[in-house]
C-alpha cells in the first residue's frame, strides 16, 4: 500500500517535471516578448518628458495625475468606453443568431457560410476601413443611394455612427466564430428533449441552451470589448480628428508629440481600465454559469 | 485489409507532407539565400542607409536620385521608412551610440532645427556637397540641406468659388461656413498662416489662436490625412481651404477641380530636406546622397511628379511643370517658419490644438 502511494507520488513528480519542461519554453517566450516590454513601458511611464532628451529618468506619478486631473482626457476615456460597450452589445445582438444558425446548419452549407464569415478577416483592418470610407463619404455609395431614393444627403463620415459601424463590422467575424464553436458543443438533443417535454423553441433556447452557452458568449463579448477599447484605424479614418478615442490619443502623444512617458502612462491606464471593466462584466454573470 | 489501407493512406499522407515540406524549403531557400548573401555583401560595399517618409516621396527618391545617379556610382541605398516623429525619436535614442543606424535622414525644417539644437547633427561640409552652392538662400541651415519646398496657398474649387479669397480672413467668411477645411496634421502651418495674416510673422500665436477659434466656429472641417482632404473638393464637401501648392498641382493632375490663390499677406513655406547625424556610419555616402538629391534632374523629377518647387537655382523647369508651378506676378511673399519659435512652442500648441480646436 505504502509502496503504491510512493510510486504514485513519483509518477506525479515525473509528470510535473515533464509538464514543466513542456511549458518552460513557451513561458520564457511569453516573459521575454510580453512581460519584458510591459515592464519597460511601466518604467517609462514614471519618467519625465523632455523635448531635447526624449525623457528624463525619474520616478514620478505626474503622467498618471495629468490624465486623472484633466477633464479632457477623462472625456476621451468616457467616449472610448461608450463606443466599446455599444459596439460589443451590437456585435452580440447581430452575432448571436448568426452563430446559432451556423452551428445548426447542414455541414454542406456550413462550410460555405463559415467561409463567408471568415473572408473579411483575409483583408487588413485598414483596407476594410478604407472600403467603409468609400461607402460612407459624401459622393460615396450610401450618399448616392439616399440622394436618389429619398432626395436627402447622407454624410456619415467623421461621425460616431461611422466609427461604431466600422468597429462592429471588424469585430463581428471574431464573435461569430467564437460563439459558433460554443453553440456547436451544445447537444442538439437537449433542445429536442426540451421541446418534446412541451417547451416552445424560444423557451427551450432560453432555459436550456442559453445557460450552457453563456460562459462562451461572455468570453466572445469580452474579446469584442477589448478589441473595441483598443481600436485605432477605425476611429482615426472614420471618426476623423475630432472624434477622440484612447488608442489614437496614445499614438498622437507617442508619434506626434514624442512624449513617450505620457504615452506609456496612457497605455497602462487603457490596459488597466479594460481589465477592470472585464472583471466587472464577469461578476455580472451568475456564479453558476461562469466558465 | 482496412488496416493496410489506413497504413497506406497514412504513408501517402506522410509522403505528401514531406513533399510539401521539401517543396516549401525548395521555394523559400532560394528566396532567403540572396538576403543572407546580400546582407554580407552590403556590409562590405558602399551602402547608405536613408531614413525617410514612405509612399510617393520614397518612391521618387528611388526613381530620381538613387537609381539614375547613385547606383551608377556603385552606391547602394537602403531606405528605412516611417513617420517623422519616430524618426526624430530614433535619433534621440541613438545619440550615445558611436555608430547610429542612419547615414542620412529626411526631416522638415522645424525638426532639423530641433535636432541641431540637441547637438545631434553634423555640420554639412560644402566641399563634399558641391551642389549646395546652388541651394536657394533662406531655406537651409548649416546642418540642413533643403530638398523640396512649397508655399501654403488658399485652395478652392473654381466651379463653386468664382472669386476666391485672397487672404486668411476670407476663409472666415460665413458664405464658406461648413465648406472650409484642411488636413489636421497641417495644424501648425494653419496657425502660422493666421499669424502671418495678423502680424506678418509666423510667431504671433496668441492672435493666431483667436483667428483659428473663429475659423473653427465657421464650421472648419479637419481631415485625418493629407490625401483625404483632396476628394472633398470634387464631392462638394469643401469649397475653400489651406493646402500646399504642390498638393494643388498633384490634385489637378488627378482630375480634382482645384486652383490656388496666394494670400496677399504672404505664404508660409513647407521645407523638407536632409540632415546627417553626427554618429552616421557612412558620412561620405551621406554627402553623396545630398549632392545627388540637389542635381537638376532629380529636382525636376520631384517638381514634375509631386509638384514641389526645386530648392536649387539651376533646376531649369520647362513646359507644363514650369507653367503649373509658376508663381504669380507680382511674386508672393514667401515666409519660411521661425524655426526657433515653432520648435519651442510646438508641444504647447499641439496641446492647445487638441483641446480647443479638435475638441471644440
Amino acid at each position: 500500500m505504502g509502496a503504491d502511494i510512493a510510486a504514485g507520488r513519483r509518477s506525479r513528480t515525473a509528470q510535473g517535471l515533464a509538464a514543466g519542461a513542456f511549458l518552460g519554453p513557451a513561458t520564457c517566450v511569453v516573459l521575454v516578448t510580453m512581460v519584458a516590454p510591459l515592464l519597460l513601458l511601466a518604467r517609462y511611464s514614471a519618467n519625465r518628458y523632455s523635448a531635447t532628451d526624449l525623457m528624463i529618468e525619474a520616478v514620478t506619478p505626474e503622467n498618471y495625475l495629468r490624465f486623472f486631473t484633466d477633464t479632457f482626457y477623462l472625456g476621451v476615456m468616457r467616449t472610448t468606453i461608450g463606443v466599446a460597450v455599444l459596439s460589443t452589445l451590437l456585435c452580440v445582438l447581430f452575432g448571436l443568431p448568426l452563430a446559432w444558425r451556423l452551428a445548426r446548419m447542414a455541414p454542406r452549407w456550413k462550410g460555405v457560410c463559415m467561409l463567408g464569415v471568415i473572408l473579411p478577416l483575409f483583408i487588413g483592418s485598414t483596407v476594410r476601413t478604407v472600403g467603409w470610407m468609400i461607402l460612407l463619404a459624401r459622393g460615396g455609395l450610401m450618399d448616392i443611394a439616399t440622394t436618389r431614393l429619398f432626395a436627402t444627403r447622407l454624410d456619415l463620415m467623421f461621425t460616431p455612427t461611422a466609427v461604431i459601424v466600422g468597429i462592429v463590422s471588424f469585430n463581428l467575424p471574431y464573435l461569430v466564430l467564437t460563439m459558433q464553436s460554443v453553440f456547436d458543443r451544445v447537444d442538439v438533443q437537449l433542445e429536442q428533449a426540451a421541446q418534446a417535454l412541451g417547451a416552445p423553441p424560444v423557451r427551450a433556447f432560453w432555459r436550456v441552451v442559453w445557460p450552457l452557452v453563456l460562459p462562451g458568449v461572455a468570453i466572445a463579448a469580452v474579446m469584442c470589448f477589448i478589441l473595441s477599447m483598443n481600436a485605432y484605424a477605425t476611429p482615426v479614418l472614420l471618426g476623423g480628428p475630432r472624434f477622440q478615442m484612447m488608442a489614437p490619443l496614445l499614438y498622437w502623444e507617442f508619434g506626434t508629440n514624442n512624449n513617450w512617458p505620457f504615452a506609456a502612462a496612457l497605455a497602462f491606464i487603457l490596459m488597466g481600465t479594460t481589465l477592470l471593466l472585464t472583471v466587472f462584466a464577469n461578476m455580472l454573470i451568475p456564479r453558476r454559469y461562469r466558465a | 485489409m482496412h488496416d493496410k489501407d489506413a497504413v497506406r493512406s497514412r504513408r501517402r499522407m506522410l509522403l505528401s507532407r514531406r513533399q510539401a515540406l521539401t517543396g516549401a524549403v525548395a521555394i523559400v531557400a532560394p528566396l532567403a539565400a540572396p538576403a543572407v548573401i546580400d546582407s554580407a555583401a552590403r556590409a562590405q560595399s558602399s551602402r547608405i542607409v536613408l531614413t525617410t517618409w514612405g509612399g510617393d516621396y520614397a518612391r521618387l527618391l528611388h526613381e530620381n536620385v538613387e537609381v539614375p545617379i547613385l547606383q551608377k556610382e556603385g552606391i547602394e541605398v537602403v531606405q528605412d521608412l516611417g513617420d517623422e516623429a519616430p524618426r526624430v525619436a530614433k535619433l534621440q535614442a541613438q545619440r550615445r551610440l558611436p555608430r547610429g543606424a542612419s547615414d542620412v535622414v529626411s526631416v522638415q525644417a522645424v525638426a532639423s532645427y530641433q535636432l541641431a539644437e540637441m547637438g545631434l547633427l553634423e555640420e554639412l561640409d560644402a566641399t563634399k556637397v558641391p551642389n549646395l552652392k546652388h541651394a536657394l538662400p533662406n531655406l537651409g541651415t548649416a546642418t540642413f540641406a533643403p530638398h523640396i519646398y512649397s508655399p501654403q496657398v488658399i485652395i478652392y474649387n473654381p466651379e463653386r468659388v468664382p472669386e476666391p479669397p485672397t487672404s486668411f480672413e476670407g476663409l472666415m467668411d460665413p458664405k464658406y461656413a461648413g465648406k472650409v477645411g484642411f488636413p489636421d496634421i497641417n495644424y501648425i502651418y494653419a496657425m502660422m498662416a493666421a499669424s502671418i495674416y495678423a502680424s506678418g510673422t509666423t510667431s504671433d500665436m496668441d492672435k493666431a489662436k483667436d483667428l483659428l477659434v473663429k475659423l473653427n466656429a465657421n464650421g472648419l472641417k479637419l481631415y485625418p490625412t493629407t490625401d483625404s482632404a483632396g476628394p472633398p473638393y470634387k464631392s462638394g464637401e469643401l469649397n475653400v481651404g489651406l493646402m500646399w501648392l504642390a498638393r494643388v498641382v498633384m490634385w489637378q493632375n488627378a482630375g480634382i477641380p482645384v486652383k490656388a490663390s496666394f494670400p496677399k499677406e504672404g505664404c508660409v513655406v513647407y521645407i523638407s530636406g536632409m540632415v546627417v547625424p553626427k554618429n552616421a556610419p557612412n558620412k561620405e555616402g551621406a554627402y553623396k546622397y545630398i549632392n545627388a538629391m540637389l542635381e537638376p534632374s532629380a529636382q525636376q523629377g520631384f517638381a514634375e511628379h509631386m509638384g514641389y518647387l526645386p530648392t536649387i537655382d539651376n533646376a531649369g523647369l520647362s513646359g507644363k511643370v514650369a507653367e503649373q508651378l509658376a508663381l504669380p506676378d507680382p511674386a508672393p511673399k514667401l515666409i519660411p517658419p521661425d524655426l526657433a519659435y515653432v520648435s519651442k512652442m510646438q508641444p504647447e500648441l499641439a496641446e492647445w490644438w487638441k483641446k480647443t480646436i479638435q475638441h471644440g
